[in-house]
């Protein structure tokens, strides 16, 4: 008999917990298709299923979903509402699971994430793997093998961006969601245009650690959402080392429109807060990037 | 021998050309309208440049939303993006400006500086409101030629209100009060009032505006503006009688700093320049390629995400 094929979309927490699914799910014996890198199709068949009101990000989600439907058993759609009681994520995760299950007719694999109303990650992998007829011991020791390989990755992302901090070329601290920034629609541009302009950009969400979630605090000791208190962080914590911040989230994301423009009003280094949607020229963002990045050579000669 | 630089911004709506000689004075000045072709715009400049001048030109840069095209067309020096040229050729008439007000056709912009340095800028966003596009717009729209616009605006004395948040919402509001009756004066003042504080809500949101403030960009021509703006800011905001030609005068100063050995060619009008578009069906991005060809050579391509293709 042939494997059971799990797709799993390239795009939104994929950026996070891509390594942990990919490795739970082959250590348990299946079969996982990632859907390739974002294009300009993918996000075309996204807007085409998605409501006129979601973000980019999910917009691009859909897309990947949408071209796993015909190429696998399953989509792994998890549901991660929270780690915590002040520990949320966006509302698009929480709904994620319904939003898909809605719009598609294919079978959903999910796991819920509720820190709050005790349903840890751990025992969201229990289930998921007794879902998928495989035993408690088994299920655990896959998840905390594959929790173990995560922390690998992380560990070496940590050190090659500690490592930038070193540059002797203008150094930007980018703070962004991973889904946008390492997302090649839209992210690439942004990195290509920094490359071209010699400047060593960092992404914050590789140096979140408990001292960052730490050093947010000082900047705002209650924030709620998860995610973005983490890269918060980071600004705090490395702000001595680096240049100038570049805020990058996508149009119209609910959390970053709070967070950031409570930052803007905080720091004190020059920012540059860039919000992208659909548009295909990137004349406008090379503009502002390129004054921006005038901005910092006047300041650090 | 004498010597001269050219910087050319060329916007969306206007193309603006300066020659500037050693001292970084201005020699001879051209500003034309681009009408949706800059390759065309820039080489009727270029002639119209030519004729009024006899000495060399030893640095050439450019500037604008079509920078870069115009900057291959005419072997560039130097390229730069429109807030540092504006910058730069504002602090050389006014070394102590805090705050640059910019209103191009397309663009609108705020920038704020401390001792000749850019401390911080805003651009307008995803929206055209309170740009010069507009007011265009809607001149046309009141069958007002767009050179008079500032003219009647101050003429009146009871500017009517008129949305400021969006440019469809100011349109719609436009059309109202004109079905009503109103003057055509008021209707004016009240457009260029909401030019204004579209502006101030929407590029200069949170920015601390300080003085001296100087004003340029093609709208700082249009007097009912400048009007409002020293109302509403309540001091007088200094408008250079060249304001529309800082950007160009900026980037004809950076192009004096990295000036050529030898003089320039300027005669194009006989070298064809052409862009031709496609779609590349390479892979599923489908990029939108744009090749340039000089004299049916090709000599650069543009928008490939991946780079594997010219």
């Amino acid at each position: 008999m042939d494997k059971i094929k799990i797709g799993i979309p390239r795009a939104l927490h994929y950026y996070y917990y891509g390594a942990l699914w990919k490795s739970f799910l082959e250590e348990l014996g299946f079969e996982t298709i990632i859907s390739p890198e974002t294009t300009n199709k993918t996000l075309e068949q996204g807007t085409e299923i998605a409501n006129s009101e979601m973000c980019l990000s999910l917009k691009i989600y859909l897309g990947h979903v949408a071209y796993l439907q015909s190429r696998c058993d399953y989509i792994l759609v998890p549901r991660i509402d929270n780690y915590g009681t002040y520990e949320q994520t966006c509302t698009n995760f929480l709904g994620l699971y319904d939003i898909v299950a809605n719009l598609f007719t294919n079978k959903l694999l999910t796991y819920n994430v509720d820190e709050a109303h005790h349903q840890s990650e751990q025992n969201a992998f229990i289930k998921l793997g007794l879902t998928l007829g495989k035993g408690k011991e088994q299920s655990i020791l896959a998840y905390q093998n594959s929790k173990q390989k995560l922390e690998k990755i992380r560990k070496q992302n940590f050190k090659k961006e500690m490592e930038k901090l070193n540059s002797s070329n203008p150094k930007l601290l980018i703070v962004s969601h991973p889904y946008n920034l390492e997302d090649p629609y839209i992210g690439k541009t942004i990195k290509k245009i920094l490359e071209s302009l010699n400047v060593e950009y960092i992404n914050g969400e590789y140096l979140t650690n408990e001292k960052s979630i730490q050093q947010g605090m000082k900047l705002s000791p209650n924030l709620y959402w998860k995610y973005n208190k983490e890269l918060i962080g980071t600004i705090e914590e490395w702000k001595h080392k680096i240049d100038g911040i570049l805020f990058l989230s996508a149009f119209p994301c609910g959390p970053d429109s709070l967070v950031n423009e409570l930052m803007l009003r905080k720091i004190k280094m020059p920012h540059l807060n860039l919000i992208i949607d659909e548009e295909s020229g990137s004349a406008g963002i090379e503009t502002r990037l390129e004054s921006f990045i005038d901005i910092l050579g006047q300041t650090t000669k | 021998m004498k010597k001269g630089y050219l910087g050319i911004d060329i916007g969306s709506i206007s193309t603006k050309g300066v020659i500037l000689d050693e001292n970084n004075e201005i020699i001879e000045s051209s500003y034309i309208w681009t009408e949706g072709n800059p390759i065309d715009a820039v080489k009727r400049l270029l002639n119209q440049l030519q004729n009024k001048i006899d000495i060399p030109i030893y640095g050439i840069g450019t500037t604008g939303s079509a920078r870069k095209l115009i900057g291959l067309m005419v072997d560039a020096d130097v390229v730069k993006n429109e807030i540092t040229a504006h910058a730069i050729g504002t602090t050389h008439y006014y070394k102590d400006a805090r705050t640059i007000l910019e209103i191009g056709g397309q663009d609108s912009k705020l920038i704020l500086l401390k001792d000749g340095i850019i401390t911080d800028y805003a651009m307008n966003t995803l929206c055209a409101a309170g740009t010069g596009a507009f007011l265009s717009s809607q001149a046309k729209r009141l069958g007002v030629e767009i050179e008079d616009f500032g003219t009647l605006a101050v003429t009146s004395k009871n500017p009517v209100k008129i949305a400021a948040r969006c440019t469809v919402f100011a349109e719609s509001d436009l059309i109202h009060k004109a079905q009503v009756g109103y003057q055509k004066e008021d209707i004016i003042a009240g457009l260029c009032r909401s030019v204004v504080l579209n502006y101030l809500n929407n590029v200069g949101k949170g920015k601390k505006i300080l003085e001296p403030i100087v004003f340029q960009g093609g709208v700082s021509k249009n007097k009912g503006v400048v009007k409002y703006f020293n109302e509403i800011l309540k001091t007088k905001v200094i408008v250079d009688p060249n304001s529309h030609l800082m950007g160009a005068i900026g980037i004809a100063i950076m192009a004096h700093e990295h000036q050529s050995e030898t003089p320039k060619n300027l005669e194009l009008t006989n070298i064809s320049f052409e862009t031709k578009g496609r779609e590349c069906e390479g892979c599923s991005n489908h990029c939108e390629i744009l090749r340039i060809y000089k004299d049916h050579q090709f000599i650069e391509s543009w928008g490939s995400k991946c780079g594997k293709v010219s």
